[in-house]
């Protein structure tokens, strides 16, 4: 998975908040988004109902996860599609090169997936000499300019239309330069086209995996997810061990809350179902159909049952698109896979809070993030909550949070257990506060963070217990 | 099975921390209650969800199904058509014999048969199974005759919906027809011709599907 040094993090969101067409592309995405997001719930009953049954749904679905994981696998092994599980992202990389390998495939469409970047299976076939290529337009334009997503539903958006434009003339034989869109599909179209007709392997993501039918389904607008898994002969999906759902009936609330949450669509283009590779006598459809099952984290969020919240995310994006910090950080200065508000409660438990401990501080906790998840994850408290765990002694048994502590500097906590044993004697606080206040010039003009956009403060020249005391004296004389 | 130890592992983390759950306790999911439209109402929900998503809806009867899609070919100028020979509506269709050249699926999707699919089929038809309303969606159920990528690979894609099969919402369509019994090898729901909006969030038609969606709706 790919990650920076958290000592990167500053020096990116300095970059990235100095790029103007950065921010201009971001704002403009994201304004698009809220508005197309807000017009879909016009209706305020329907949309808090909405989102309390999809919260109970997953919630339920999470007390069941373990049960639902094992029907799942029955249903799916009688419906002759294979399970495999993965505890970590090499595991999952090695069964999916294996299964590639065992077919002799050479190359590989992938529909868009976020855990597959989260595995970062790309770089891994492509040690193995196998060709790996996103289908997903904005997936594809990303992968042409060696970048990643900076966006969870809308890879490409830190990219404006003249910049793809010129990426299309260096990456796409014969092209002429043009910043039309529908010219700009098009020749993507056309290269993508020959790709899925000649691929040996398609790779997506599952968006519901339904245990009680051993059902995969996939949410998209563009059709690459249905070549992925309709052309070649091999198909092999991938996902988290959180997106089952127990049935049939769960579907509808949480596809319609996960499309209108996301783009602002009533339903997606297509949601495509699939429950079989191909039966005897069928024309089209994969040979074989396999499952990745990813921990990845996943257990330990699951071990707390305040962070188990972080497990109903349905990855619909309305966080980040309306997080102040996202629309102006972009989605790379994060430097982790899952960008903004969600990335920062679950990439924790991915990298660890020693790698991630900066991404939780990240945030004004405004609470437009919690406001829009259609699943109701108090991201808020989440992230106060991982703040607490990653200033935590490392020693603190039980280890809730791999890595925690790992936010701790010793000045700091030394400086906080002096103010814990000042404020429990008045006579200490008295005597401190009094010290202050007379050796006020010593403040040092430079504190840290807070006097980048401060000024230090300067104590006042008597304590507030002191002017009281004065006061009443005075009283008493007239 | 392969990868015994993780699958034992993972399962075993999850269910030390559910051990106690009570699952008769859990609260009530209560869902909206859409108001209930009349049968016009659900027809023009359906036309006019489906004609916002950029989709060509045509009203006509089964008696009509040839004329139309010669009429819309031919103004499309494509002169051959895929279609599945025993479909639902294989019959109606052949009649279009004549008018334009009828390709029958009777191959399977590999070497020269799919380079020829996705090389030089400009056009398919197929039949669907139900729509539903509420979203404006064309369930399709791909069948031996009717396979995944007729609706998927041809850049136009003509679709005969029968009005009779129009529903109300997804979850009534999956439980009056008991889905959970029985799933087929692939459910497509269809609610447009392929789209995107990855470059600069503008819209642009036939990203990777159809980029034409033709729904003859019988209403007749
Ligand atoms: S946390 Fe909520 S809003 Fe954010 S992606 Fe997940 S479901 Fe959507």
């Amino acid at each position: 998975m790919l990650v920076i040094k958290v000592s990167e993090f500053i020096k990116n969101v300095k970059r990235d908040l100095n790029d103007p067409q950065l921010r201009e592309n971001f704002r403009g995405a994201m304004d698009y988004l809220m508005d197309k997001r807000q017009a879909a719930f016009t209706d305020v009953d329907e949309w808090a109902t909405l989102k309390e049954q999809c919260k109970r749904i997953k919630q339920r679905c999470l007390l069941k996860l373990p049960h639902l994981l094992e029907q799942l696998e029955e249903n799916l092994q009688r419906n002759g599609i294979e399970v495999h599980w993965a505890e970590t992202t090499e595991q999952a990389n090695e069964i999916i090169a294996k299964l590639i390998a065992k077919e002799h495939g050479k190359s590989v469409v992938k529909g868009k997936s976020m855990v597959s970047e989260e595995v970062a299976l790309n770089d891994h076939l492509e040690q193995q000499g196998v060709e790996c290529l996103e289908t997903d337009m904005g997936e594809y334009i990303v992968q042409l300019a060696k970048e990643h997503p900076s966006h969870i539903i809308m890879p490409a958006i830190h990219q404006n239309k003249s910049q793809i434009g010129k990426l299309f003339v260096q990456h796409i034989d014969g092209f002429d330069y043009s910043s039309d869109v529908d010219t700009l599909i098009k020749a993507g179209r056309n290269v993508l086209r020959d790709k899925f007709c000649q691929a040996d392997v398609g790779v997506t993501g599952v968006n519901f995996a339904v245990a009680e039918t051993g059902t995969l389904c996939l949410v998209e607008n563009e059709g690459n997810g249905r070549m992925c898994s309709t052309v070649p002969d091999l198909h092999i999906a991938i996902t988290g061990i959180e997106k089952v759902i127990e049935k049939l009936d769960d579907v509808p609330p949480l596809l319609s809350l996960l499309t209108r949450s996301a783009t602002g669509q009533a339903i997606s283009t297509y949601f495509n179902m699939i429950t079989h590779p191909r039966q005897p006598g069928e024309k089209d459809g994969p040979k074989a159909v396999h499952l990745v099952l990813l921990d990845n984290g996943r257990s330990q969020a699951f071990a707390d049952e305040e962070l188990r919240q972080t497990l109903q995310c349905i990855r619909c994006g309305a966080c980040m698109n309306h997080c102040p910090v996202y629309t102006r950080i972009g989605g790379h200065a994060y430097g982790t896979v899952y960008p903004g508000p969600i990335g920062k409660i679950a990439t924790p438990h991915m990298l660890g809070l020693e790698a991630t401990n900066e991404l939780p501080s990240a945030s004004s906790l405004c609470g437009a993030c919690e406001e829009v998840c259609p699943v109701g994850i108090p991201i808020p408290k989440l992230l106060l909550r991982l703040r607490k765990e990653s200033v935590k002694p490392r020693a603190d048994m039980p280890q809730t949070v791999k890595g925690q502590g790992g936010g701790r500097k010793p000045v700091e906590a030394l400086i906080w257990q002096l103010w814990a044993l000042v404020h429990k004697s008045p006579w200490l606080y008295r005597w401190s506060t009094k010290l202050l206040t007379r050796l006020s010039w010593l403040m040092p003009k430079n504190l840290g963070p807070w006097t980048t956009a401060r000024t230090a403060p300067k104590p006042a020249a008597k304590t507030l217990h002191e002017l009281i005391g004065e006061n009443e004296k005075q009283g008493k004389r007239k | 099975m392969t990868n015994q130890s993780a699958r034992n592992n993972i399962l075993a983390k999850l269910k030390s921390q559910v051990a106690g759950a009570d699952y008769d306790k859990l609260p009530k999911e209560t869902g909206f209650e859409y108001p209930k439209l009349s049968r016009e109402q659900q027809l023009e929900q359906f036309v006019g969800h489906l004609e916002s998503n950029h989709a060509q809806v045509v009203k006509t009867s089964k008696a009509q199904i040839a004329e139309v899609v010669a009429r819309e070919l031919k103004s499309l100028g494509i002169d051959r058509l895929l279609y599945g020979k025993s479909g639902q509506y294989s019959e109606e269709i052949q009649a279009l014999k004549g008018s334009v050249t009828l390709q029958e699926f009777d191959f399977v999707v590999e070497s020269q048969a799919k380079q020829n699919l996705f090389d030089n089929t400009p056009a398919a038809i197929t039949g669907a199974h139900s729509a539903i309303a509420a979203t404006g969606t064309i369930v399709l159920w791909p069948t031996v005759e009717e396979p995944r990528t007729l609706s998927l690979v041809p850049p136009v894609h003509f679709v005969i919906v029968d009005a009779e099969q129009l529903y109300a919402n997804f979850a009534l369509l999956m439980n009056e027809q008991q889905w959970h019994n029985k799933m087929p090898t692939n459910v497509v729901l269809i609610s447009g011709p392929s789209k995107t909006a990855d470059i600069q969030q503008t819209l642009a038609y036939g990203a990777h599907g159809p980029e034409k969606l033709v729904v003859l709706l019988l209403v007749g």
